[in-house]
Formats: C-alpha cells, structure tokens, sequence
C-alpha cells in the first residue's frame, strides 16, 4: 500500500494497557496554566525510566474548565494503579500546588475507579487546609502564600493504552523531522492521546534488553540505526537515511486509532520513503494496530511511481 | 406506568394540609387510584389525596403539581429520589428531609424549606421564608448535604446548623444567617441581617451585598477565594443563574471566626470586581 508514493509497510504496531488519569489545571490565565502543565509533564517520556508517561492533551477555553479559568488538559499514564497514584501526588504536589494562581481538577469525573491524591496533599496546609463540597465532588483549600490553591480530591483512573507508534522512514534528517512534525501537528489536541516524547517525536526508538549489557532494561534499535547499516541486521532500506518515532499513549484504543490515521497520513510527504511501527510479535501487549487497515479509508493505493 | 404523575389542585385551598404523602419516590410503584387514596391530614380529619387533587398518572418519579399549594405543607417529605416540580407557591417544610432527587417550586416556598436535608436538589425560584436549609429544633445539626438554590430572598436562621451543604441566596437573608454553622457553604447575593454566621465553626458565609461583619471575626486579607469561583461557576451552569463576571472573578474580604468558637470558619464579603 502506498499513499502519497509513501511505502505503508504491512505491519502493526504493538500497545499495551496502562492506567491513566486526566487532570485539569487552570489558572488565572492561559500563560500559568501552561506553565503548570509543563513542569506537571517534564520528565514523563517512558515509564522505562520516568515511572511515567504525560503529556499536554490540549489547551481548554474557560467554557470547559470547571472554575471558568484557561485551562490544560494533561493525561498522565503509569504500569498500575498505585503507581498512577503516587506520580498524581508527586507531580501535583511538586508542580501545580507551586504555581501561582492554579487550581486542578479531575478530567475523568465518570470513572468508578477513582484514587485520592488531594485528600493526600491536604496535609501541606497544616492543619489550616479546609474541604469544600461542590456538586458531588470535594475540594481542598490548601492556603498558600498567594492565596490558596484548590484541589479535587479524587481523579478517575482509566483503563488506558500505551505504547501505540508509528515510525517514518525518510531519504534524511530534515524531510524526516519536517513529516513528524506534521504527524504532531495533525494530532495536536486531539481528544483523548497524548504524544509523551520531547516535541512529540522520539529519536531514539529502543529494543527490549540489550545486546551487550546485562540489566539493562532498553538499548538501541540497532536495526533501524542508519550509521549501523553494515553492522547489524538492519531493517532500513538503502533509500532510508533518518528514522522517527512517534509514540502515542491514549485512553482507550479508537483515540490511537483516530490518531495514528490522521498523524501517518500528515508524515506522507516528499522525502518519505516509508512508514512501519514497532511490535513484538504480538507478545508485548494485547492492543494491536495494523497500519494498512487504520489507514484505508485514507489510502490510494497504487504502485510506486 | 406512565412518564409522569400530574397533581391538579381542584379548587383553591381553603384550609391548611399536611400533604407528605407527596413524595415521588413513593410514587414509583403506586398506581393512579393508590396516589389518589394516600392520607392527607386537614387539623384532625383524614382525608385522602384525591379529595384535592385530581390525579394523572402513576408509577413514575416524576411529578408535577399544578395549583397554589401554599397551605399544602410537608411536601416532598423524605424525598429520596425523582424530581418533583410545583407550578406556583408551596407551603411550610417543603423537601423536609429530603435525601436525593431534585425539587423545583416555580414560585416561593414557607419556612422550614429543606430542613435537615442530606441530599439531593432543591430549587426555589421566589422567596422562601424562615429557616431554609436548617435544622430541626433542638437537633445539633441543620443540613447535612445537598443543595439549596433560593432565586429570591430567605428569613431568618438560613442554613443554621449546617454541617455539609451548599445554600444559595439571589436575594437577601435575615437575621442569624448561617448560626452555627458546624461546616458547609452559604452563598447570599443581597445584604444579610444582624448577627450573621454567629458561632460558626468551620463554615463560609459568602455575601456580596453587604454585611456587618461580627466583632468576633478577624480580618485576614483581600483576595479572590478558587473556591467561591468554583461554586458559583457550578451554581450558575447547573441553575442558570445569572451572576455577573464581577462576583465570579471578584476580590472578597476575609474575615477568621467565630471567635467565640474554633475560629475556623470564613465570613467572605465582596468588595469589588
């Protein structure tokens, strides 16, 4: 299959469950809700190394955010539940409670599994917090030096999906980056997804395990490494001088799904010779995308000019 | 079954009611001649339903009475589920009890509306009189969840002895607004009368239209509380109320008190936009 002369190979990428939350944070004003969001998704890339994967969902009018204040959409991915549950009280804790003039919410309010974190980060207040009930949720006013900063108690857990990919093979670097860019601008806020990696775009896709080192838990991709071509059971056709990565994390699987079609069919662009995804044989994870049939209501298909 | 029970006033009521046998959630299994058939009590004699009401419907948690019920009281007594409107005036310990469904009065509601109520919603669209949101006499606590919404102005003890609960006032209070309050959220839009949130405990008493604020309270700052923000937003989407920008978005004054007891309660005022 090809679309726009673009090579979609015959593959699927390989996704796994994850538990996620959705929080909202606002501020007095689109500027400090984003700088929230941006501290509150720093170092958030992998769970391999960071615990953790989140990201910005999307920018939010005051129409949609309960307090009627600018607001971000961040969703926040972890291996398990307790795990979600201590990041949401680190990160929150760490980067929104320090922020001036933010509150933060539960994105998720139909979720039945529901964890505690600002009944946890109450206690920074000292005994001087206090707890509001508004509808049917509870709040905590934990009084800081500005003022106070409002916490709901409980965020939803969902039951979501991590690890969804595509991967874009492109003639070099500044096609290839140039067609992840426009994969990441194709899905920028859309509902539901997040892309974990630093732009969006990750550079140095990885293999389980390593070759050499004992322990360790991730290494190189050798096999779609440009510089390694002689060197390694390469995977790269000769045409293909740079390799990008686009990871997606969603809540449930039509997000990636949604996603991958809109962000593969935005990477087709001149200099891109192909478009393949990252699996383990179906062993990794019970969540498969298959590029072809995500991709065929797009698709013209048709031989390689 | 039908989608809703109608309850048509026959004639204008010439004597006071008690009318708690109107409660939708009690509706739920009775049918059009059993709704017809529940007591209703006129000072010592037992009459029926049916006698003032002429029935429609049964089997539904969804009621309307349509008629001037102002000498009807105890409706919605022990409401736990459903949704109940009345289509003009009702009387005294309207939603007494009340523990979870939503109850709209369309004109004004008598005293004791919402007394120790738990749950649910309660929206009065006129007036309401003493005691709203309140406690029983004697008992050491008022409201204990829920929502009351008043879109005019209430009497006296508004709120007294809440312990969880959000009460909202489009007019003004009277006296001794939110006595007592152990806990929970009152909201006045107009002025309040004297002696406001007099031995308040851990509660807010929010007023934007003027307050004189107990020499038992503290002045703590000037700022805008996310909390009365967020309540306010919620209030306005979930009752279309109107409120202007500058209440949402407005600086409040803060006042520590009561003094006279734990101190840890709020009296909020508005000062400007």
């Amino acid at each position: 299959m090809y679309v726009n002369s673009v090579f979609i190979d015959d593959t699927f990428a390989e996704a796994f469950p994850m538990r996620a939350a959705r929080i909202v944070v606002t501020a007095v004003n689109a500027r400090w809700a984003r700088e929230a969001a941006l501290k509150l998704t720093g170092f958030a890339t992998s769970v391999i190394a960071c615990k953790c994967e989140a990201a910005i969902e999307r920018e939010l009018e005051s129409h949609e955010t309960p307090d009627a204040r600018p607001g971000i959409s961040v969703l926040l991915f972890a291996m398990d539940t307790e795990g979600l549950g201590k990041r949401l009280v680190e990160r929150i804790g760490q980067t929104v409670i320090t922020c001036p003039t933010t509150s933060c919410f539960d994105g998720l309010p139909g979720a039945e599994q529901r964890l505690t974190p600002g009944k946890l980060l109450r206690v920074f207040g000292d005994g001087f917090q206090g707890s509001k009930v508004v509808g049917n949720d509870r709040f905590w006013r934990v009084p800081v030096m500005d003022g106070e900063c409002l916490l709901q108690e409980s965020f939803g857990v969902a039951k979501g999906v991590g690890g969804g990919n595509f991967i874009i093979l492109g003639a070099d670097s500044r096609s290839t980056l140039a067609a992840a860019e426009a994969s990441v601008a194709a899905i920028a806020n859309m509902e539901g997804v997040i892309l974990p990696f630093p732009g969006g775009i990750a550079r140095s896709g990885s293999k389980v395990g390593s070759r050499r080192y004992k322990g360790l838990a991730a290494s190189t991709n050798d096999a779609f490494c440009p510089t390694l071509r002689p060197l390694t059971a390469s995977s790269l056709p000769d045409d293909v001088d740079s390799v990008l990565e686009i990871v997606l994390d969603g809540l449930d699987e039509e997000s990636i799904r949604r996603a991958m079609r809109a962000g593969i069919a935005a990477a087709c662009l001149p200099g891109i010779r192909a478009i393949t995804a990252g699996n383990y044989g179906g062993k990794l994870g019970p969540h498969h995308f298959p590029l072809r049939s995500i991709l065929d209501e797009k698709a013209e298909a048709g031989a390689r000019p | 079954m039908s989608d809703r029970v109608t309850l048509t006033l026959r004639a204008p009521l010439q004597e006071s009611i008690e009318a708690d046998a109107i409660v939708p959630s009690a509706f739920a299994t009775l049918g059009e001649a059993e709704i017809g058939a529940l007591p209703v009590w006129a000072g010592r004699a037992r009459r029926v339903l049916g006698d003032y009401f002429q029935v429609s419907g049964g089997r539904s948690t969804t009621v309307r009475i349509v008629g001037d019920v102002r000498r009807a009281h105890g409706i919605a007594t022990g409401m736990a589920a459903g949704d109940l409107v009345v289509d003009g005036d009702a009387g005294a310990r309207f939603a007494f009890e009340m523990s979870g469904g939503r109850a709209d009065v369309l004109g004004s509601a008598g005293d004791d509306a919402g007394v120790a109520m738990s749950g649910g919603s309660l929206h009065v669209r006129g007036d309401a009189g003493d005691r709203v949101g309140a406690g029983l006499a004697g008992a050491s606590r008022g409201m204990t969840g829920g929502e009351i919404v008043v879109g005019g102005s209430v009497g006296a003890h508004a709120g007294a002895r809440m312990r969880r609960g959000l009460l909202f006032v489009g007019g003004n209070a009277g006296e001794l607004a939110a006595r007592a309050i152990i806990a929970g959220t009152v909201i006045v839009i107009g002025r309040v009368g004297p002696e406001p949130a007099f031995a308040n405990k851990r509660g807010s008493l929010i007023v934007a239209g003027g307050v004189d604020v107990p020499a038992t309270y503290r002045h703590a700052c000037d700022y805008e509380p996310p909390h009365v923000r967020l309540a306010l937003t919620y209030l306005a989407r979930r009752y279309d109320i109107s409120l202007g920008a500058g209440l949402v978005d407005g600086t409040y004054r803060r006042y520590c008190g009561d003094a006279s007891t734990v101190a840890r309660g709020e009296i909020l005022e508005w000062i400007r936009e």
